[in-house]
């Protein structure tokens, strides 16, 4: 084992402790919107580890979208909605042994599952690093607008599908607001509003 | 190919520890003497009336829904661009139906008038 | 080297997380959905792990596609959300029971 792939051990070790820890406090926090920063915290330490896994683009697509797009979106809520933040933990502790003996099991049967065990290693080979000018990208891109162009398409109908819905959920039409309409207010001529009364005036 | 990320790596590194050392050794060396009066919320004599929290409008979030679809959408572009020369007429045609797909999309939320900002 | 058991007990444990969230969780939609997307978050490290380790591009491209559907997904549910806040006054799970079945 040399020193390059000892320090990659390192990244991917502390990569993983931040993501498992920033999931863990994504999950207890009290504050909704530090539940939300968590989790963006838990984005950024899985792109690292999908980039140690050499899928580069889709590492930086999910900081492009989900950090950038989907994370602004719930803080935007969690704003908009004002939720008072102490009234909801009631049901912390109640649930909190079930929720631990379930996980516990859960997690411990797929652990023992997937241990190193019982996959065939045979199958495990990694690639042992890409060369200097691999393409993720280049790679994706070849399969994605050709061999899966169906689903691709499914997933433009989804988008339009989403756009829809997003408007016809919140969007009220424009309302009745006292908005002015400055094209009409430009047009206006003096004839149309003042007329001139010829008034008798005092007679000295 | 990983050793490319490398220096990417480092800056996050370093971007941490200066991150950390501004707030560790303001803490540390910073005096912290706290007492009843100044840890008492101050708004011209009275406690505060309300959360300092204001809820925001609901016309950010239709603008950040958008946001999302739309950014989805270059994410499927930036691949493709990167591929054209390779994925041929079919690729292309590919792409031209999911923009058109969206442009049915863009055009209803123009007509609908959701992009009016009033 | 880093074996693919390594990157599946990893998200192993942050599905877990994801579903102790969850339950424990059950005051606030907004955590909920955000639980989800832990969730969805260890399913693609999967797919991105057995892409790497299969040499096979395709589960990279489902991971695409995935996160394609969890943005449109949390885009209409927090929609929803607000659509249910301005009726209701809550998010609170245990009050939405209106609909008796």
């Amino acid at each position: 084992m040399n020193l390059a792939q000892i320090f990659t051990d390192l990244v991917f070790f502390s990569f993983a402790a931040i993501l498992v820890g920033s999931a863990l406090m994504t999950i207890i926090s009290r504050n909704p919107v530090r539940s939300a920063l968590f989790l963006v915290l838990a984005f950024f330490a899985a792109t690292g580890l999908w980039i140690l896994l050499e899928v580069e683009f889709l590492g930086l697509i999910l900081i492009l979208v989900y950090v950038g797009a989907v994370m602004t979106l719930f803080l935007f809520v969690v704003m908009t909605l004002n939720i008072d933040v102490e009234e909801q933990r009631s049901s912390f502790v109640r649930y909190l042994p079930f929720a631990i003996v379930i996980v516990a099991m859960l997690v411990i049967l797929m652990v023992y599952v997937i241990s190193p065990g019982h996959l065939n290693p045979s199958e495990l080979t990694t690639t042992g690093g890409q060369p200097v000018n691999y393409s993720n990208t280049t790679e994706l891109g070849m399969v994605l607008y050709t061999d899966y162009a169906y689903p691709f398409e499914l997933a433009g109908i989804l988008l339009l599908v989403a756009i829809i819905a997003a408007i016809s959920l919140t969007f009220h039409g424009k309302g009745n607001n006292k908005t002015q309409n400055p094209d009409q207010q430009i047009l206006i001529r003096r004839e149309d509003r003042i007329r001139m009364v010829k008034m008798q005036g005092d007679k000295k | 190919m990983l050793e490319n990320y490398l220096p990417i790596l480092i800056f996050i590194g370093i971007g941490l520890v200066i991150g950390m050392a501004a707030l560790i050794i303001g803490a540390l060396i910073g005096p912290h003497k706290p007492d009843a009066e100044k840890n008492s919320p101050y708004e011209c004599g009275f406690p505060a009336f309300e959360d300092t929290r204001l809820p925001f409008d609901v016309r950010y979030y239709l603008v950040a829904i958008l946001f999302i679809i739309f950014d989805l959408e270059t994410a499927f572009l930036f691949p493709w661009a990167v591929v054209l020369h390779k994925i041929g007429l079919y690729g292309f045609l590919a792409m031209m139906v999911f923009l058109g797909l969206l442009t049915i999309g863009f055009i209803y939320e123009w007509k609908k008038g959701a992009l009016e900002w009033q | 080297m880093i074996s693919l058991s390594a990157y599946l007990i990893l998200s192993a444990i942050v599905f877990g997380l994801g579903l102790a969230g969850i339950v424990i969780n059950r005051k606030n939609v907004i955590i909920l959905l955000m639980c989800v997307e832990l969730l969805l978050l260890a399913v693609n490290t999967n797919f991105v792990a057995f892409s790497h380790y299969f040499h096979d591009i395709a589960g990279q491209v489902f991971v695409f596609f995935i996160l394609t559907v969890a943005a449109a997904e949390a885009a209409i549910g927090l929609a929803i959300l607000i659509v249910l806040f301005r009726g209701r006054k809550t998010i609170d799970v245990d009050k939405l029971n209106t609909l008796k079945g």
